[in-house]
């Protein structure tokens, strides 16, 4: 890439700006420390990707008590969507504006502020073998791990899994497909009925990299993945990459209603279709499930069930990994009271915090030990969360565990893919373009 | 920049914009403030200017999530008229394919401003001087060679300035991109200001991002020059 000098001018002008904004914040070490004795006073600003029905109230009720046995600190929330919260999350850091805790996922999006020093060390807090730590599944922490340091509280377990309509599968005949090949034949099936057979959304680009990573994970080697994830080790040259994205054109194609339309569908739409039985299938996160389930579905009368996407027989990826990872909260290594956030995490990830969080309406299945049950979780969560315990291997999500840059190529690339406008080939002529020039 | 094809797939469909723009919101709203004030009825008048304006007070953004469930494939409204209207073969993803993405946000800005470029016509049109207009019709001169010998010379100075305004506002598009299709699906409908956006906000290239930056300032500064340039070697005084 050629650029005049008034342009490379301007564009390390915009990176100066960037980084002395992101250090105008800075604090004197001794206030990183998570072990320092708490002051209780001041504001603690929290930033959450719970905005918007029904997870919104979940932060206030927990800030509201924590105000209330501390009535001298603030919490002041910052509460964003699914979909917001990558952009404010960047804004913020970019104007140096990075609240006390924010919300994080795992892989190279949490690496990015672990390497940038916009993440305090929680080892001593939260390693393996310290009292809180002990308190969370071992995975759930280690998916924070870098360097051999813990930075990250991870707040719920998350995984993706196709939900069904058991009342249509029952009515047509149908078993929970084994293998990828028996889902098309279901699709088929399902479509001769007259219903949908799974409903997909894909205007937000990130369902279908849902699909593909899983698909990517039963057909590429998983140290093969594990290295194309980084730059300078990536070739993306596994066969398997190619025959992934086949195996999810054909998905697209044979199973979705929308089809090569599907770019322009809300995956909500898709969501709804299922929860009001128009759909038989959808695929979907486990955070979704008692939203789509709710008593007032018709699915909730048809019955829920849910199955992992089947692996295509003789792939030579794991067959037996599963798309998914837990999601958590940093804490601003520039905070100025980097130990009363890390109480106000704790107070957050109590059991019976951690329990209310499991429970319906949030329906958001705790890392907390013991936090997840069918006393305090649907049958469906808590059976979803018994899964995601037993996965040999969680892959994370595509997009979180790429740079930003191939993940954003992996994400236009897969919708040039549903639109025929791109061969699995040239997706992936892409990704390695994209990847080569992260380098 | 040179050797990156979103970024030439955004400026042409900036460029795409400027042109449509142009012909809708300049010359389309034009003629069609030169049909309302030479109707007689004050009255009706008025109703038309306020109708037309109407789209004009709606913010982009909220335009633009209208828009988008008119253009959805399953249950939007466009795809309904054309099945009730027994043209199903027409009926596709408006927003979820490559080769429409980018007009369909287009058609929708066209909608929200020809309103207002309409009013601001009227109120030029209004400025002329009636007596021009009754010598015109004393001569037995027919309405479209009233409107191409009197309305448009003395119109000039607002069709420069809408020129510039429109163009340069072409240029400069965003939120109706963002809400509609974040530039997608495949990167189809980028324009250069929400590719500026993904190159610094989500691809972490902020040195990028600048660079596109520039280009904006420089392209639309010399399409203003070019145009103030232009219009004051034409400008009828009066």
């Amino acid at each position: 890439m050629k650029r005049r000098t008034f342009l490379t001018t301007a564009a390390a002008a915009a990176v100066v700006t960037m980084i002395s904004g992101c250090g105008s914040t800075a604090a004197a070490p001794s206030a990183a420390d998570p072990q320092a004795t708490v002051d209780y006073s001041g504001t603690l600003s929290v930033l959450t990707k719970f905005g918007g029905d029904p997870l919104q109230p979940y932060f206030e009720k927990i800030a509201k008590s924590y105000q209330k046995m501390h009535p001298e600190v603030k919490i002041q929330l910052i509460q964003e969507t699914d979909q917001s919260i990558k952009d404010k999350t960047k804004t913020l850091t970019a104007s140096g504006a990075l609240p006390d805790v924010y919300f994080s996922w795992t892989g190279n999006w949490a690496e990015n502020f672990v390497s940038g020093g916009l993440a305090a060390d929680l080892s001593a807090v939260i390693g393996p073998d310290s009292a809180w730590g002990k308190t969370f599944g071992a995975a759930s922490v280690d998916a924070f791990k870098f360097d051999g340091k813990y930075y990250g509280v991870p707040l719920y377990n998350d995984a993706k899994f196709m939900g069904y309509n058991k009342a249509i599968f029952s009515k047509l005949g149908i078993s929970v497909p084994s293998t990828f090949d028996e889902l098309l034949g279901v699709c088929a099936k399902i479509k001769s009925a007259g219903y949908e057979p799974i409903a997909f959304g894909n205007k937000d680009g990130w369902p279908a990299l849902h699909f593909v990573q899983q698909l990517l994970a039963y057909n590429v080697p998983a140290a093969i993945l594990a290295a194309d994830y980084i730059p300078s080790t990536a070739k993306f040259d596994d066969p398997g990459y190619v025959k992934a994205l086949g195996q999810f054109k054909e998905l697209a194609d044979q199973c979705t209603g929308s089809g090569a339309q599907s770019n322009g569908v809300l995956y909500s739409t898709a969501q709804q279709a299922l929860a009001s039985g128009q759909a038989a299938m959808y695929y979907q996160e486990i955070l979704e499930f008692d939203n789509v389930d709710a008593p007032a579905n018709q699915i909730s009368k048809d019955g829920f069930g849910f199955f992992q996407l089947p692996a295509p027989s003789g792939a030579s990826g794991d067959s037996k990994a599963l798309e998914g990872a837990p999601e958590g909260y940093l804490i601003n290594a520039k905070s100025k009271n980097v130990a009363l956030a890390v109480d106000f995490m704790k107070f957050v990830t109590e059991k019976e915090n951690a329990s209310l969080l499991s429970s319906a309406p949030y329906g958001q299945p705790s890392t907390v030990l013991g936090a997840v049950d069918s006393s305090n979780s649907s049958a469906s969560v808590a059976a979803g969360v018994e899964q995601i315990n037993k996965a040999d291997v969680l892959v994370p999500w595509l997009d979180t565990a790429n740079v930003p840059d191939v993940a954003d190529t992996w994400l236009s690339a897969t919708e040039g893919l549903i639109t025929g406008n791109l061969t699995p080939s040239q997706v992936m002529d892409q990704v390695r373009k994209a990847s080569a020039g992260a380098k | 920049m040179m050797a990156d094809p979103v970024f030439w797939t955004a400026l042409i469909n900036n460029v795409f914009y400027a042109v449509v723009s142009v012909i809708v919101q300049v010359s389309g709203a034009l003629a069609l403030a030169a049909v309302i004030e030479g109707l007689r009825s004050e009255r009706l008048r008025g109703i038309l200017r306020a109708t037309y304006f109407i789209p004009s007070a709606i913010s982009l953004t909220v335009a633009g999530l209208l828009f988008y469930f008119i253009y959805e494939p399953e249950l939007g409204l466009l795809n309904g008229l054309l099945d009730s209207l027994g043209l199903n073969q027409l009926t596709q993803a408006w927003l979820g394919q490559e080769n429409t993405a980018i007009w369909g946000i287009i058609a929708m800005s066209q909608w929200q401003g020809f309103g207002y470029s309409t009013l601001l016509f009227a109120v030029a049109i209004q400025r002329i001087p009636s007596e021009l207009y009754d010598a015109a019709a004393i001569d037995g001169v027919g309405g479209l060679k009233k409107f191409w010998t009197i309305t448009m010379p003395l119109t000039r100075e607002m069709t420069g300035l809408m020129m510039i305004v429109t163009v340069a506002g072409s240029f400069q598009v965003f939120n109706e991109v963002m809400v509609m299709t974040s530039g997608g699906p495949n990167n189809s409908s980028q324009v250069l200001g929400t590719w500026l956006y993904r190159s610094g906000f989500v691809r972490n290239d902020f040195g990028y991002a600048a660079a596109i930056a520039t280009v904006i300032f420089v392209v639309t500064i010399v399409l203003a020059l070019i145009q103030l340039w232009y219009g004051r070697r034409r400008r009828v005084e009066w």
